[in-house]
C-alpha cells in the first residue's frame, strides 16, 4: 500500500493519498476543529463513455445514451432495502450525481461517519438489478428528464454544445431521452457496472473530522480487491471544426439566457490546468465588473451581474464559455470577439492581470474553509490526473504571456458558438 | 470557540463568534423590517445601491477593482423573507492578512469599506447616485422577470401568494414589476435612511481572531443616528381559508407543477418539524417513499415548513394525468400519520437527521451567522445541542396531533399546453 503526504507550498495545507491494495486511489483530509465530514465515492464514468471494452474483449461494446445516470439511480436500491434507509439510521445526508466524466456517490454527516462510511464503501459494491426495479425507475427518470427540457438553463448548454461537437457524446444529455433510455435493461447495467466500478478505476475522497487509520481500516474490512482488466473508453473522431454558429430555442425565459462557446484544442493532466487557468483569467479580465468592456455592456443595457464564464473541459473536449442574460446576444457576441481580437493584438494588462490573479487565490484560500470543497477537490485532482492544491501553485506561477499564448491559440472566432433561449415575445 | 453578544444603543445587536478553524473573517449586517408591498422594492433597491459604490468610491468599477485587489474580497447585498418580515443587509468576507502575498492589510481595508458602504453612501441632493440606482434598478427588474426561468421556484412563490393573500408574507422579498418600477433614487435613499434609523440591526463577525475596532466602527457610527426602533412579530400564524382555493396557469412546459399549502395552528415547533421530516423532508419520507419511489409518479416531491406562518407546503412536478393520483397520495400519507401509522424507526430516522444538521453548524462562517440570528427570532440563545433535546422530547402523540391539525388551505398548479390540446 503506497502512502503519501501532499503539501500545499503556499498555504500548508495538506492531505493523505493512498493507493490501496483494492487497487482504490484514496485521499484523506484530516481537519483539525470540524464537526461534519464529506465523503465522496466516484468512478471515472459519466454521460460520455458510451463507448468502450477491456482488454480481453475483440469489440467494444456500444450502449444507450443516459445509461450511466440511470445506473447511478439504480445502484441506490439493494437487494433488501433502499440505501437511503440505511443512512436513515445513521442520520447521513446521501446523495449521487452523474456528469459528463463521472459518477460519484457522496454522504454528508456530523456523528458517526465510519458507519456511514461503510454504508457507502459498501452499496456501490453491490449492484441489484433485475426487470422489475428497473422498470419503476424509467417513470421517475422520465420525469427528471421532463424536469430538465424545462430548464432553459439546462437546454442553452446542451443546444450549445451539439453546435460545438459533431460527434464527441459531450453533446448528448447526461439523463438520455425517453426513447434512449427505454432500451436499458439489467444485463446492460451489469455489463457497464462490472467495467466502470472497477476499484482501479475509482477514487475515495474523505475530508473533515476524520481520522486517516481509521478510514483505512475501514477500506481494508469493506473494499473487495479487484483485478484491473484494462479498461478502454474510446470518443469518435472529433474535428476542430464547430457544427454550426448559433442555435435559439423559444421557452418560457425572462431575459433572453446565452451561452457563448469558443471550441478549443482538448489536453488532459497538467496541460489541461494550465490552459484552464489561464483561459479563466483571460476571461475574467473580460467578464471583470472593473473592465472597460463590462462597464460599456452594463451601461448599454446588454448584460446584468448574471454574466460571467467558465472553462468546460474533459476527455476529449474542452471549451471558454461565457454565459448569462442579455437583451442582445448577438451585439454581445460581437463584442466578446472584439475584445479578445483586442487582448490578442495589444497583449494583457499588467495591473488589470496582477489584480485578477489575487482575486482567483484569494478565492481558492476562502475555498480550505470548506469541508466539502475540498473532498471534491481532492475528488477533481484524481479526475483530471493532478495533485490536490496544484491549481493554487498553477495559479501563482502563472504569467500573462502564458495567457496571452493560449488567448492568440485557442480562441479563434470561427470556433464561437452562440445558444439562446428565449421567451415567444422576443422571436 | 468564543461567543459574545454586544447590546448597542438604538436595538442594535452585535454578535461575534470567534473560530480559531477558519481562514477568512465574515460581516453581515442585517435591517430587520415589516414586509409591506409599498416598501419592499425600495428597501431592495437602497440595500442594492450602497453595495454599488460609496462616498468615498463613486463607480461600480472602483469599487470592484478594490475588492478584486483585496483578494477577490466580498460585499453583497441580500433581501429575505421571514414570515411577515423582510430581512436585508449585506454581507462581506475577507481573507486573513496572513494570507496577503504582498502584504496588505486587508482587514482594515475591508473595515473601511464597510463604513464608507453603510454610513456614508454615494448620495447627491438626498437621492442616490444615478448611475449605481440605475445598475441597481435594472438588476431587480431583470431579477423579476427571471422568476419564471426556474418552475418549480416560480410555482413555490405563487402559491405563497394564493396561501397569505391579504398577508405581508405574500409578497416576495423584492416586490414585483410595479413596485420596481415605481422606485426612484429619491425614495430608495429615504428607505434607507428609514432602516437606519427604524430598523432592529443585528450584526455579526465570525472571524479566527477579534477585532474590537470592528465593534468601535459601529458604535460610533451608530451613535450619530437617531435611532427610534420599531418592533417586528417573527410569528404570526396564517389564518385557514373557508375553503380551500385552487390557482392554476398555463405555461409551455413538459411537466406539470402542483403546489399543495397546508396550516397548522399548532405550536409546538419541534412537533411540527419532526412531522415534516417523516412526511416529506427527507429521501426516506412517506412523500418520497411512496410517491416517487413506490407509484413512480414523479421525481421530486417534497414538503418544507413555512415556520412564521404555521405552514407546510407540499411540491412536485408531475404529468397532467397523474396530478390528481399524486395529490391523493399525498393526503393519503398525511391521513396514514393521522392515525398513528409512523413506525419507531421513522421518528429515529427523524431525530438523527435533525442532529446530523444540527451538529454541523459551526462548520462555516455563514452557518454560525444563520445559527444566531434565527436564535435571535426565536428570542432565545441556546446551542445546537440544547435544541437537539427539545427535539428528543417530542413523542409519537405529539407527530399525530400535528397532522391531525394540519388542513388543506390553497393549491397552485402549473399545467402545461401541449397535453390539454
Amino acid at each position: 500500500m503506497e502512502k503519501k503526504v501532499i503539501t500545499s507550498q503556499r498555504t500548508g495545507d495538506s492531505c493523505i493519498y493512498v493507493k490501496h491494495k483494492s487497487g482504490l486511489d484514496i485521499y484523506i483530509c484530516e481537519m483539525e476543529g470540524f464537526s461534519s465530514t464529506e465523503a465522496l465515492f466516484g468512478t471515472k464514468y459519466g454521460s460520455v463513455n458510451t463507448m468502450f471494452k477491456m482488454r480481453d474483449d475483440k469489440e467494444y461494446t456500444v450502449v444507450p445514451e443516459g445509461i450511466a445516470h440511470f445506473l447511478e439511480h439504480k445502484l441506490f436500491e439493494n437487494e433488501d432495502c433502499d440505501v437511503f434507509e440505511l443512512y436513515a439510521k445513521t442520520g447521513a445526508n446521501g446523495n449521487a450525481y452523474t456528469s459528463f466524466d463521472r459518477t460519484c456517490y457522496l454522504f454528508s454527516c456530523s456523528k458517526n461517519y465510519q458507519d456511514s462510511l461503510r454504508i457507502l464503501l459498501d452499496f456501490v459494491q453491490k449492484p441489484y438489478f433485475t426487470k422489475e426495479n428497473v422498470d419503476k425507475e424509467q417513470g421517475i427518470i422520465g420525469q427528471e428528464i421532463q424536469m430538465t427540457n424545462d430548464n432553459p438553463e439546462w437546454r442553452v448548454i446542451f443546444n450549445m454544445l451539439r453546435c460545438m461537437y459533431h460527434n464527441h457524446p459531450v453533446k448528448i444529455d447526461i439523463a438520455g431521452t425517453i426513447e434512449s433510455i427505454a432500451k436499458i435493461d439489467a444485463d446492460l447495467l451489469y455489463k457497464c457496472y462490472n467495467t466502470f466500478y472497477n476499484l482501479n478505476n475509482m477514487v475515495l475522497a474523505i475530508a473533515g473530522n476524520v481520522n486517516a487509520d481509521e478510514v483505512l481500516s475501514i477500506c481494508d474490512e469493506c473494499l473487495k480487491e479487484c483485478e484491473d482488466k484494462g479498461l478502454e473508453t474510446v470518443f469518435p473522431e472529433e474535428p476542430e471544426s464547430i457544427v454550426q454558429s448559433e442555435i435559439y430555442e423559444t421557452q418560457p425565459v425572462g431575459t433572453p439566457i446565452f451561452h457563448i462557446g469558443y471550441k478549443c484544442r482538448p489536453c488532459n493532466g497538467q496541460e489541461r490546468l494550465t490552459k484552464s487557468v489561464a483561459l479563466t483569467m483571460a476571461t475574467a479580465l473580460i467578464t471583470d465588473a472593473s473592465s472597460d468592456i463590462y462597464q460599456k455592456l452594463l451601461k448599454e443595457e446588454i448584460i446584468n451581474s448574471t454574466f460571467g464564464s467558465e472553462i468546460f473541459c474533459g476527455d476529449g473536449y474542452f471549451s471558454v464559455i461565457f454565459s448569462g442574460e442579455s437583451t442582445d446576444p448577438k451585439k454581445l457576441r460581437d463584442s466578446i470577439i472584439s475584445e479578445v481580437k483586442r487582448m490578442s493584438d495589444e497583449g494583457v494588462n499588467e495591473k488589470d492581470f496582477q489584480r485578477i490573479k489575487k482575486c482567483m487565490y484569494g478565492s481558492l484560500i476562502r475555498q480550505l474553509n470548506n469541508v466539502d470543497i475540498i473532498a471534491s477537490m481532492m475528488l477533481d485532482a484524481y479526475m483530471s490526473g493532478i495533485e490536490p492544491y496544484d491549481v493554487i501553485n498553477t495559479v501563482s506561477e502563472m504569467t500573462s504571456d502564458t495567457i496571452l499564448e493560449y488567448v492568440r491559440t485557442e480562441l479563434d472566432k470561427d470556433k464561437l458558438v452562440m445558444s439562446v433561449v428565449e421567451g415567444a415575445e422576443n422571436v | 470557540m468564543k461567543y459574545n453578544r454586544t447590546e448597542l444603543d438604538g436595538n442594535i445587536g452585535f454578535t461575534s463568534v470567534i473560530d480559531e478553524k477558519f481562514k477568512t473573517a465574515c460581516l453581515a449586517v442585517r435591517f430587520i423590517t415589516e414586509l409591506s408591498e409599498d416598501k419592499v422594492s425600495s428597501n431592495l433597491m437602497g440595500i442594492d445601491t450602497i453595495t454599488y459604490s460609496n462616498s468615498k468610491i463613486k463607480t461600480f468599477s472602483e469599487l470592484n477593482e478594490k475588492l478584486s485587489s483585496l483578494y477577490g474580497a466580498s460585499l453583497a447585498s441580500f433581501s429575505a423573507k421571514r414570515g411577515d418580515v423582510q430581512v436585508l443587509g449585506i454581507s462581506s468576507s475577507w481573507l486573513l492578512n496572513r494570507y496577503a502575498i504582498d502584504g496588505e492589510d486587508i482587514e482594515n481595508e475591508m473595515l473601511s469599506l464597510i463604513r464608507d458602504t453603510v454610513f456614508s453612501p454615494n448620495v447627491n441632493d438626498g437621492k442616490f447616485d444615478e448611475e449605481s440606482f440605475r445598475i441597481t434598478k435594472k438588476e431587480l427588474l431583470d431579477r423579476i422577470e427571471a422568476e419564471i426561468n426556474s418552475k418549480r421556484e416560480y410555482a413555490v412563490t405563487q402559491a405563497l401568494k394564493t396561501a397569505f393573500k391579504g398577508e405581508p408574507a405574500e409578497n416576495t422579498s423584492y416586490g414585483t414589476k410595479e413596485t420596481a418600477e415605481a422606485v426612484t433614487p429619491e425614495t430608495a435613499y429615504s428607505s434607507y435612511i428609514n432602516l437606519l434609523k427604524t430598523a432592529p440591526v443585528e450584526i455579526h463577525y465570525i472571524a479566527p481572531q477579534e477585532n474590537p475596532a470592528i465593534l468601535e466602527m459601529f458604535r460610533e457610527n451608530f451613535s450619530k443616528i437617531e435611532r427610534i426602533p420599531k418592533k417586528v412579530l417573527f410569528e404570526n400564524a396564517s389564518p385557514l381559508k373557508n375553503e380551500v382555493v385552487t390557482e392554476s396557469e398555463e405555461f409551455d412546459v413538459r411537466q406539470c407543477k402542483m403546489v399543495l399549502n397546508f396550516k397548522t395552528d399548532c405550536e409546538n415547533i419541534y412537533a411540527v418539524k419532526m412531522l415534516n421530516k417523516i412526511w416529506g423532508e427527507t429521501p426516506v419520507s412517506k412523500l418520497f417513499m411512496n410517491v416517487r419511489e413506490k407509484l413512480s409518479l414523479c421525481y421530486y416531491c417534497s414538503s418544507r415548513i413555512i415556520n412564521a406562518k404555521g405552514t407546510i407546503m407540499v411540491d412536485v412536478g408531475v404529468e397532467r394525468k397523474n396530478i390528481e393520483k399524486a395529490k391523493e397520495e399525498i393526503i393519503h400519507q398525511l391521513d396514514e400519520i393521522r392515525k398513528g401509522n409512523i413506525t419507531d424507526e421513522e421518528i429515529e430516522s427523524a431525530l438523527k437527521s435533525i442532529d446530523n444538521n444540527l451538529s454541523a453548524v459551526g462548520d462555516s462562517p455563514s452557518s454560525y451567522s444563520a445559527w444566531y440570528f434565527e436564535c435571535f427570532c426565536n428570542g432565545e440563545i441556546i446551542t445546537p445541542q440544547e435544541k437537539i433535546e427539545k427535539y428528543k422530547a417530542v413523542v409519537k402523540e405529539d407527530i399525530v396531533r400535528v397532522a391531525n391539525s394540519l388542513n388543506l388551505d390553497s393549491i397552485y398548479i402549473m399545467y402545461d399546453k401541449e397535453s390539454q390540446e
